[in-house]
């Protein structure tokens, strides 16, 4: 057999034989255990720890030979995978990357390294062979940042010559025949059998004819007789034709150490067992005939080498950042993306994700509206959401504003605008949220008692004008109808898409404000009877934002593009600032019936969401209530001007209506007076009662024309 | 273990009897699939809950492969030189206190130099638990290089050959979404459960009309499978036929 063939060729160049070294392999299981052991095991312990790891000699070629720990790396006693070997290690987990880089290597090793030769010496080797492949693992696990730095080490003992090869390593099949080869996998499994496991490490071999015979290391003495030639098994996870895997290095030390007189050249069959689609093959196991070296000194420890080199082929450690994957609060965002990414996927695939995530949105208001519109942001994935309010959190909030509890109301209660930022953060760390404690002027509430009032509000202007140029959609959530009116001139101003939400006791309005044309092309939108606003279905029950005459069954005012709708004070024939005559409902926001700010604000945000879808955003046709039947604008649907909701019918109808020459915020009178003069036209709006803004724009003339304005607020009257 | 006369579901006995019923094949075959228990209390003995789990190794080739490229495109520019967070932090060269160690280990001429640079391993884990709000097996998987790191899903995505990229786009399973393990509590993906009836039910129809054995599991597992890149052994199903013995996956 191959021990015949062996004597022919010993002339064969004075080839060393060279080993594949393990390559460390970490499951993700084994860093998540870690951390739970150090967070609450060890802690502070630094003391070596015993954890196991295995290897697999079935590999496909190309594998690197590899050494893998997993989750159940620090449960020793526990199974080992079927067909794997076992290894032992000891674990080093330092407290600091310090002690991670001063730990004495060569000292760790020599320790190792002593610890296997002494096994070698008693016999405890020979009994237990398992003990010669140990390792080292060296570690840093740094939980702030979830870096993990490490470096294992294999220890081997070393013959200060190397081993010489006595012929060049064959490929099992092309030495043996079928028959041997099967004879060969029979013995194995048999003494597999014998000691009842799945793989064997070490092994003794001896040929019988065509039957194999094998049995432990231990066995040596009573199964070599003197004349024979030895041949020993591995268990070998290296995949190379031409070169063994790591276990067999101190395994030719126990040999030397423990038959090294007796034994000059000797077979090593590197036992390779792999299964591919079903058939189980182990003919490309390797042997190698060698020249078993002695050892200079059969008392000392020889030199030990093992430290894993890293992936640019350098002594050095690994680091490996898990952040993506153990930081729960990068796995919040990835999994609130993944979420988003799903909705795409599945049922809308057209859907532009990354409009929506990266829309700046400003929260005017962070009450009951502010609180429903912000939450209903953050399940879209918006991360940049900025409050603007400047109430304190009381009693009567937390149970219909979700994101304030209880304990915000103490001492006074937490500004809203803080505690709605802390809470988001809370709800999503993700999220990059901000929080301005500041009023907003208002026309009819004067600001001129000092001088400090008055710069005050100067100040106000300039922030607030700040926050809107920097944020790309402002929702108008307050709860007076005429703190909206600046930032309707401003937004107006600056091209802002601006969504409003108002409610009453159980009607709400939600709707975009048009979105004038660039300022290059001042066409002033002068339509002739603007006064009138289109509402595709009649509404009888009472609406907030003041109310105008509907236009039952109009079809003049389909198909509004964007530019020329109208704003939130479009619909009103009076100046926003006189609160006595003010018949909306925004001021008794807080005896709407409580689902209403929820159905509201959450309107408000997927109507944002369908604007961006649009091409045209801002720009795009008024859907109507009609267009339910058509093919829908946008993929996640239609893109109305407003919706107008009746819970006590359950109702919502999607009016849409042309801008008002004579508006008080959005025509062009006002604007152009906004633009030119700034904040001396804005404090005289302040300063001044309503009939400022209605003279300014015309209303006055209106209100003297027309007696049909009385007729419009006794309707209201009668529908409080 | 099912019955297929009314609706295609799985109860939990019929899961784990599948599962036995895999893992008794996957042993013949080599396939490597195992049952996994979880150390549950005392008291929780006998419960049963369990997964399957085969572990897969790819070797990826770098220059093709974007786990290490495209980490510089995202806020985890540092992973992409292993050393460099500690190279930043201490200003010292990364490669420790190696060079004594460099000077006393004079090894080379032992060690094979068998590292292919140009390629990278991939471990592939794939679990199969029992979803009881579906009543259907799920396969919940996730990929991590040889240090530990998980792979994000785009480069789970890059990393499946572009055929199979393909198909998964075109799958009516293209539901992945990361969920956490519910009995590791580590983040996996999973394949969403939702549409395992849909497919189910023809196969199941058709098994009926010509009656043979049928293992839920792995009839299911042959569809999904493939998707997220594991392939099943055609071997199963001639394993399958001539055993009677397993005629209890049978109607009537
Ligand atoms: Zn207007």
């Amino acid at each position: 057999m191959a021990s015949d063939t062996s004597e022919a060729s010993s002339s064969t160049a004075d080839v060393k034989l060279q080993f594949a070294p393990f390559s460390s392999a970490l499951e993700a299981g084994f860093w998540h255990q870690l951390t739970q052991k150090k967070l609450n095991d060890y802690r502070l312990d630094e003391s070596p720890k015993c954890i196991k790891g295995y290897y697999y000699n079935g590999d496909p070629v190309g594998l690197p030979t590899r050494l893998t720990l997993e989750f159940s790396a620090f449960d020793v006693d526990g199974p080992t995978p079927a067909r794997c070997c076992p290894a032992v290690g000891t674990l080093y987990n330092t407290n600091t990357l310090d002690a991670f880089k001063t730990t004495d290597k060569k000292a760790l090793l020599e320790k190792e390294a002593k610890e296997i030769w002494d096994a070698i010496q008693s016999g405890a080797a020979l009994k237990d062979p398992s003990i010669l492949c140990r390792f080292i693992l060296l570690t840093f696990a740094d939980l702030k940042k979830y870096h993990f730095y490490y470096w294992f080490c294999f220890p081997a003992l070393c013959f200060p010559e190397g081993i010489k090869m006595v012929k060049q390593p064959s490929v099992l099949e092309q030495v043996f025949s079928a028959k041997e080869i099967a004879a060969l996998q029979e013995a194995y499994d048999g003494l597999c059998t014998k000691q009842g496991t799945t793989a064997v490490p070490y092994f003794l071999i001896k040929y019988a004819g065509e039957g194999v015979q094998m049995a432990p290391l231990r066995e040596w003495e009573t199964f070599f007789t003197h004349a024979e030639k030895v041949t020993v098994g591995v268990y070998d996870p290296c995949t190379l034709s031409q070169h063994p895997g790591w276990p067999l290095r101190n395994l030719l030390i126990l040999l030397a150490n423990q038959w090294g007189s007796k034994v000059d050249t000797m077979e090593v069959v590197c036992f390779r067992d792999r299964t591919l689609q079903g058939s189980r093959s182990i003919q490309h196991s390797v042997t190698f005939q060698v020249k078993l070296p002695e050892l200079p000194n059969n008392s000392v420890c020889p030199k030990s080498v093992g430290w894993e080199k890293n992936p640019k082929g350098a002594m050095g450690p690994r680091m490996v950042n898990l952040s993506e994957c153990m930081d729960p609060k990068r796995l919040a965002e990835s999994s609130v993306d993944l979420n988003l990414k799903l909705m795409r996927w599945r049922l809308v695939p057209s859907l532009d994700l990354d409009k929506v995530v990266s829309t700046k949105c400003l929260l005017l208001g962070a009450g009951t509206l502010g609180c429903n519109v912000a939450r209903t942001l953050m399940g879209w994935g918006v991360r940049h959401i900025t409050f603007v309010d400047n109430a304190k959190i009381s009693y009567s909030n937390p149970v219909r504003q979700p994101l304030y509890e209880f304990e915000d109301c103490l001492g006074g209660g937490k500004s809203k605008a803080i505690a709605a930022v802390d809470r988001l953060s809370k709800i999503f760390p993700g999220v990059n949220a901000e929080g301005y404690n500041m009023s907003i002027p208002m026309p009819g509430h004067p600001v001129n008692f000092s001088q400090a009032t008055l710069s005050q509000a100067q100040r106000d202007v300039e922030q607030l004008e700040k926050l809107i140029s920097e944020h790309d959609v402002v929702f108008l959530l307050m709860d007076t109808r005429e703190s909206r009116w600046l930032p309707t001139v401003i937004a107006a101003s600056k091209r802002k898409l601006v969504v409003n939400a108002a409610l009453g006791f159980d009607t709400f309005v939600v709707m975009r404000h048009g979105l004038k044309k660039p300022p290059v092309s001042q066409n002033v939108s002068a339509e002739a009877d603007s006064s009138t606003s289109c509402s595709s279905a009649s509404s009888s029950s009472s609406t907030p934002a003041g109310s105008a005459p509907s236009v039952p069954g109009s079809s003049l005012f389909s198909n509004i593009p964007g530019h020329k709708l109208g704003c939130y004070f479009c619909n009103d024939v009076v100046a926003p600032g006189d609160s006595t005559r003010d018949r909306t409902l925004d001021q008794q926001c807080t005896v709407s019936r409580p689902g209403l700010a929820m159905i509201a604000g959450a309107l408000a945000v997927e109507l944002m969401v369908s604007i961006l879808q649009h091409s045209e955003g801002g720009y795009a046709v008024a859907s109507s209530s009609d267009d339910r039947m058509n093919e829908p604008p946008t993929s996640l649907g239609l893109v109305p001007h407003q919706i107008r909701g009746f819970l006590s019918r359950f109702d919502n109808v999607l009016p849409a209506s042309l801008a008002f020459d004579k508006c008080t915020a959005c025509s062009p009178i006002v604007l152009d007076h906004y633009e030119r003069e700034g904040f001396n036209f804005l404090s005289k709006v302040f300063n001044s009662s309503h009939s400022f803004l209605e003279d300014l724009t015309g209303l006055t003339l209106l209100h003297q024309e027309t007696q049909a304005a009385e007729i419009w607020d006794m309707s209201d009257d009668e529908s409080i | 273990m099912f019955n297929k006369m009314s609706c295609p579901a799985l109860d939990e006995p019929g899961f784990h009897a599948c599962c036995q019923l895999l893992l008794q094949q996957s042993e013949q075959l080599g396939d490597g699939w195992s049952w996994l228990e979880l150390g549950g209390g005392p008291g929780e003995e006998g419960s049963e809950v369990g997964y399957l789990k085969k572990t897969v190794l790819r070797s990826v080739a770098v220059d093709s492969n974007p786990v290490q490229t495209q980490e510089a495109s995202g806020s985890e520019t540092e992973q992409t030189s292993i050393l460099q967070p500690e190279a930043q932090d201490t200003g010292e060269p990364a490669s420790l206190n190696a060079d004594d160690l460099n000077d006393y280990i004079k090894d080379e001429d032992a060690v094979c130099t068998a590292v292919d640079i140009n390629s990278q391993v991939l471990q592939y884990e794939y679990h199969i638990l029992y979803s009881c709000s579906y009543s259907t097996p799920v396969l919940y998987f996730r990929a991590f290089t040889m240090e530990g790191r998980s792979l994000t899903l785009q480069e789970v995505w890059s990393s499946i050959h572009p055929n199979y990229r393909l198909c998964l786009q075109n799958s009516p399973l293209t539901t992945i979404t990361q969920q956490e393990h519910p009995l590791l509590g580590q983040p996996f993906f999973m394949l969403h459960p939702c549409k395992t009836e849909e497919f189910m039910r023809p196969l199941l129809q058709a098994s009926h009309d010509q009656p043979r054995p049928v293992n839920y599991v792995l009839s299911w597992l042959s569809v999904v499978g493939p998707v997220v890149g594991l392939d099943i052994p055609l071997k199963y199903c001639t394993l399958l036929h001539p055993a009677s013995s397993l005629s209890s996956a049978e109607p009537d």
